[in-house]
């Protein structure tokens, strides 16, 4: 245990929890319209249906680093300073976004567009958050 | 359909109050809250029992773990009317973002309505004990689940976010920065009851400023403080007979947020949003941002003032911190476009606002004394624009 704030699952986003525990990233997308929106609202913010029956579906994991910032220090309890928290445009759709840390951590190179792609940090047995980390570029 | 505000120049500040700015204090919330109300209806020329009309936003913003009690932590009008023996027809509380300009929209449309004659305003800001934002929380729930064990929670990260996709789009350094905020402290310190009276800091020590979300430190934040602002409105008609020069409410407008990733809006929508705000704002007004000679910005977090600079229309996008750099800002200058003459939240404390407020009404009602500038039409702003923010304008010149 890390000491972290756990997620605490509910009704609608147990489906991405069960997914991250494997290391899968799904997101929703909303069965009206078929558009991605994170996080999932009530209403689709994309096409207003107030019916969105929102499912989780497996993504591509890559994405750009739109900003960043170090925290140095943190609000919440249990993490380890400084860590960075990256920004993320994800590749599944344009404008769909998702902070998460960026886990080559403090010292690594940044800059903005920058290739990464998902990875997960194993916080408790049964509890995945996803994060990213920089691609290489070839 | 006209966007212009039908009850342009209808309702004015005949009165103000601005207790002490202190960290903390032994003197609880509401006795300061009582105290300054008081204060602000007799600098109007009145008594508690002409005053019929309280509008207020109580909202404690903390993203900390801290339980809220009337007249403790924070001080509604309902609180506050009774106990200061006026005979009320009218309470309101506003509730939602943009806590300032929200509540004082709120009380302008209660007299040019007439659901009031006298309306008093207040803003009470505590400061609980422990670390203002700090939250122990072990699991999060709800919309906090996407990001808080990730370690993304309250507002610093989101703005630190804003504001270095701002210096990476746009080359802007942490020098521009520290002018801007060696300004707000300058005129912060030039206030007596500033938290941070008699205690300016130099391009040196803002440099020195150890980051805690880069690029920001502390520095580019307000510090949480308490105190209390209050200020008395009525009609034009009976403004005129009370003692001093009435500030009339020309309009106003505001922005609401964009559904968006918990807490987070990219650099774009806050411009967005401030470009909205602008645009309806000089249709409510009837004025032009070349009319505006009394500017007060919401510096809650130094980039804001980057932010409505720009997206206001008073700076070309990407260009205000060689704005500020050149000088722009600068309020000893009398030709500059001063937004922090007051010294905002960053030169006085976390007032929500209440700063630019009192810096517009000083400056153009002449109660400005060693900082009077030449004033005619002002603007505060408050928030930052995506979240809640919203503008008012004011004008000493009703004609």
């Amino acid at each position: 245990m890390s000491g972290r704030p756990l997620p605490i699952p509910d009704e609608q986003s147990q489906p991405f929890w069960t997914a991250s525990a494997k290391h899968v990233l799904t997101l929703p997308r909303c069965s009206n319209c078929q558009k991605f929106s994170f996080p999932p609202d009530i209403v689709c913010p994309q096409c207003h249906t107030l019916e969105p029956a929102f499912e989780f579906q497996p993504v591509a994991s890559g994405g750009k680093v739109r900003t960043w910032t170090v925290i140095r220090q943190s609000f919440l309890s249990g993490f380890e300073t400084p860590f960075v928290l990256v920004d993320v445009e994800l590749d599944a759709q344009a404008g769909l976004r998702m902070i998460g840390q960026l886990l080559d951590g403090p010292s690594a190179p940044l800059k903005v567009g920058d290739r990464v792609e998902v990875a997960f940090e194993d916080l408790a047995p049964g509890t995945s958050v996803p994060g990213f980390k920089l691609v290489k570029s070839s | 359909m006209s966007g212009q505000f039908r009850a342009r120049n209808q309702v004015a500040i005949v009165g103000y109050a601005q207790s002490q700015v202190v960290r903390r204090s032994d003197e609880l919330l509401g006795i300061t809250a009582i105290k300054t109300a008081l204060d602000a209806i007799k600098d109007a020329g009145l008594t508690p029992g002409q005053i019929d009309g309280f509008l207020s936003s109580s909202l404690l913003p903390t993203s900390g773990d801290h339980r809220s009690r009337d007249g403790y932590s924070v001080v509604s009008s309902d609180w506050l009317a009774p106990r200061l023996g006026a005979s009320p027809r009218y309470i309101a509380g506003f509730q939602g973002k943009g806590q300032i300009t929200g509540s004082f929209e709120a009380a302008t449309n209660a007299l040019a309505a007439g659901a009031a004659d006298y309306v008093l305003l207040h803003r009470a800001l505590y400061n609980p004990p422990g670390k203002y934002n700090n939250n122990p929380m072990t699991s999060a729930g709800g919309d906090a689940q996407w990001v808080a064990p990730q370690g993304f929670f309250g507002a610093l990260p989101a703005i630190s976010m804003a504001y270095n996709e701002y210096m990476q789009r746009y080359g802007a350094s942490r020098e521009a920065m520290a002018h801007l905020v060696v300004e707000a402290r300058k005129n912060g310190a030039r206030q007596p009851w500033s938290y941070w009276a008699g205690k300016p800091i130099t391009v040196a020590d803002y440099m020195a400023g150890e980051l805690i979300n880069d690029p920001m430190s502390k520095l580019d934040c307000d510090i949480p403080v308490q105190a209390v602002g209050a200020y008395v409105l009525t009609t034009a008609d009976r403004a005129k007979d009370l003692p001093n020069k009435p500030v009339y409410i020309s309009g106003y407008a505001n922005a609401y947020p964009e559904h968006s990733l918990s807490l987070h809006w990219t650099l774009d929508e806050m411009m967005r949003a401030g470009a909205d705000i602008g645009k309806r704002l000089w249709e409510s007004t009837g004025f032009s941002p070349a009319d505006i000679d009394a500017p007060q910005f919401y510096d809650g977090f130094s980039p804001f003032i980057y932010f409505w600079l720009e997206s206001l229309g008073f700076c070309p996008v990407g260009e205000a911190h060689r704005f500020v750099l050149d000088g722009g800002i600068n309020s000893d200058d009398p030709k500059s476009f001063a937004v922090l003459s007051g010294g905002g939240a960053i030169g006085n404390g976390r007032l929500h606002g209440l700063p630019q407020l009192l810096e517009c009404y000083l400056q153009l009602s002449g109660r400005a004394a060693e900082r009077q500038r030449k004033a005619s039409v002002g603007l505060m702003t408050y928030s930052a624009p995506h979240f809640g923010g919203g503008g008012v304008v004011f004008t000493n010149d009703p004609s």
